[in-house]
């Protein structure tokens, strides 16, 4: 068949369904990331450390089954680029650990946190001088914060950051003319948004840090939310599809309960999460709410959203009771267990993938994918059954 | 004219996008002799790299 023919076919069966639409068959979205590796032949160490490898796994796949749209690199963090910069929070496969292991994020002890409990109004006053005069020299073993003594480490993270960033994400672009041209796929996803609440604790005061600072000065934690707002919808804006075909989208970590409590859900991260939402939406972009974990105690609050404008991913929670709250309003995604592409049989991801199709896709509006991103646990076969009983089933 | 200390780190009310204003910028340059509209599009254009550079720093990397 012909490559443009493909993807243009494949674009609107996604593209359809993300609006909750009922395409020809169901789109088959994996988003795959050490997987590729496994499947391709290399290790994580050479994905993490060299993006055209990582680019060329994704091809690979692309090539080889039959989905209707990829992430160009799912395993994502580069870790050429996050050594360039000299960060000091990821542990790096062939490095840190071992070669066949996936990339891992360091949280600091509570006494080392990125950013000090005292630190808020400087946070608050000015979010990207901030970044660039205190948290960057805290996580990067190269840059001196101003005042000190500038040194040639300092002034070549910049320099080898900032192209090293240039690089890998026109990479990106490359990748999506390869990806369209060689197999007539489309890309996922475009453009990046975390939750203030979610980045206050993952990148500046660490988890532990964070519920602390809820107890003791909510207040403050709230104003730091709220001046992170208008910078992450930039942020999130900058890198959105400009036809408007594809999502930008949310990885959701712990603002959820039981991290949080509803309370902290309800008036800090809802409250300043929701109005982004929003105005993306106005501008005519969806948001793919990638639901890491259990989010089944705010299915309430996400439904207070324009109808259509987002599409949410079911990770561990209960997508039939997902698809009961909101599923009149939204695409669903995703929810076959990860465990069981690693431990099942084929058969097993065949009855499960059913149950799910019959459960929560009849009427279209849902997205074939694993709940969680899918690594090299996952068993070849698995995937393969995952995609060729959706094909052959979930014909509408 | 008594020269800027552009070593000030600290821009309050910094907009979302920018690192260096084109108004903090426009007051080092003087008199500009050709097209200033040019001169600050392409600084505003080059800025934003810098936001996005630290920006994608937190939030992707």
């Amino acid at each position: 068949m012909d490559m443009e023919q493909r993807y243009q076919d494949r674009l609107k069966r996604y593209t359809t369904a993300l609006r909750n639409g009922k395409p020809d068959m169901i789109p088959i979205r994996p988003f795959v990331a050490e997987f590729a590796a496994k499947y391709a032949g290399f290790t994580c160490q050479e994905v993490t450390h060299d993006f055209n490898k990582a680019f060329e796994a994704a091809r690979k796949c692309a090539a080889d089954f039959d989905w209707d749209a990829v992430v160009g690199n799912m395993v994502y963090v580069w870790t050429g680029l996050t050594q360039a910069i000299g960060l000091k929070y990821y542990g790096v496969p062939g490095i840190d650990v071992p070669p066949n292991t996936g990339f891992q994020y360091r949280e600091p002890s509570e006494d080392n946190a990125h950013m000090r409990e005292d630190e808020y109004p400087l946070l608050i006053e000015d979010p990207t001088g901030f970044l660039f005069n205190v948290w960057l020299p805290r996580v990067s073993a190269d840059v001196v914060a101003p005042g000190a003594p500038a040194t040639f480490r300092n002034n070549l993270s910049f320099l080898k950051g900032g192209m090293a960033m240039m690089n890998y994400f026109g990479g990106f672009v490359t990748q999506a003319a390869q990806l369209r041209a060689e197999s007539g796929t489309p890309g996922a996803i475009a453009g990046i948004l975390k939750a203030p609440l979610d980045i206050l604790g993952d990148k500046l005061r660490g988890y532990m840090g964070l519920t602390m600072d809820l107890l003791v000065r909510r207040d403050e934690v709230l104003k730091a939310c709220e001046a992170l707002m208008p910078h992450l919808l930039w942020v999130a804006l900058s890198g959105a599809d400009v036809e408007k075909n594809v999502p930008i989208t949310i990885w959701m970590h712990r603002g959820c309960v039981p991290f949080v409590s509803k309370d902290v859900f309800d008036q800090i991260y809802w409250p300043t999460l929701k109005p982004i939402i929003e105005e993306i939406w106005a501008k005519g972009h969806q948001v793919l709410f990638y639901a890491e974990g259990d989010w089944g105690a705010h299915l309430d609050a996400f439904s207070e959203l324009p109808e259509g404008s987002i599409i949410y991913h079911v990770d561990r929670g209960d997508i039939f009771e997902t698809h009961r709250k909101i599923g009149h309003k939204f695409c669903l995604s995703g929810g076959i267990p990860n465990y069981l592409l690693g431990v099942g049989t084929p058969d097993e991801v065949r009855g499960y993938c059913k149950k799910v199709i019959d459960g929560v896709a009849r009427d279209g509006g849902y997205v074939m994918d694993a709940s969680a991103i899918i690594q090299d646990d996952a068993q070849i076969e698995n995937v393969r059954a995952m995609t060729d009983f959706t094909r052959e089933y979930g014909v509408y | 004219m008594k020269a800027m200390d552009t070593n000030q780190p600290i821009a309050p009310n910094r907009k979302p996008g920018v690192c260096i204003s084109w108004e903090d910028k426009r007051r080092e340059l003087g008199e500009i002799k050709g097209d200033a509209e040019l001169v600050r599009k392409i600084w505003e254009d080059v800025d934003a790299l810098g936001y996005v550079y630290i920006w994608h720093c937190l939030v992707s990397f």
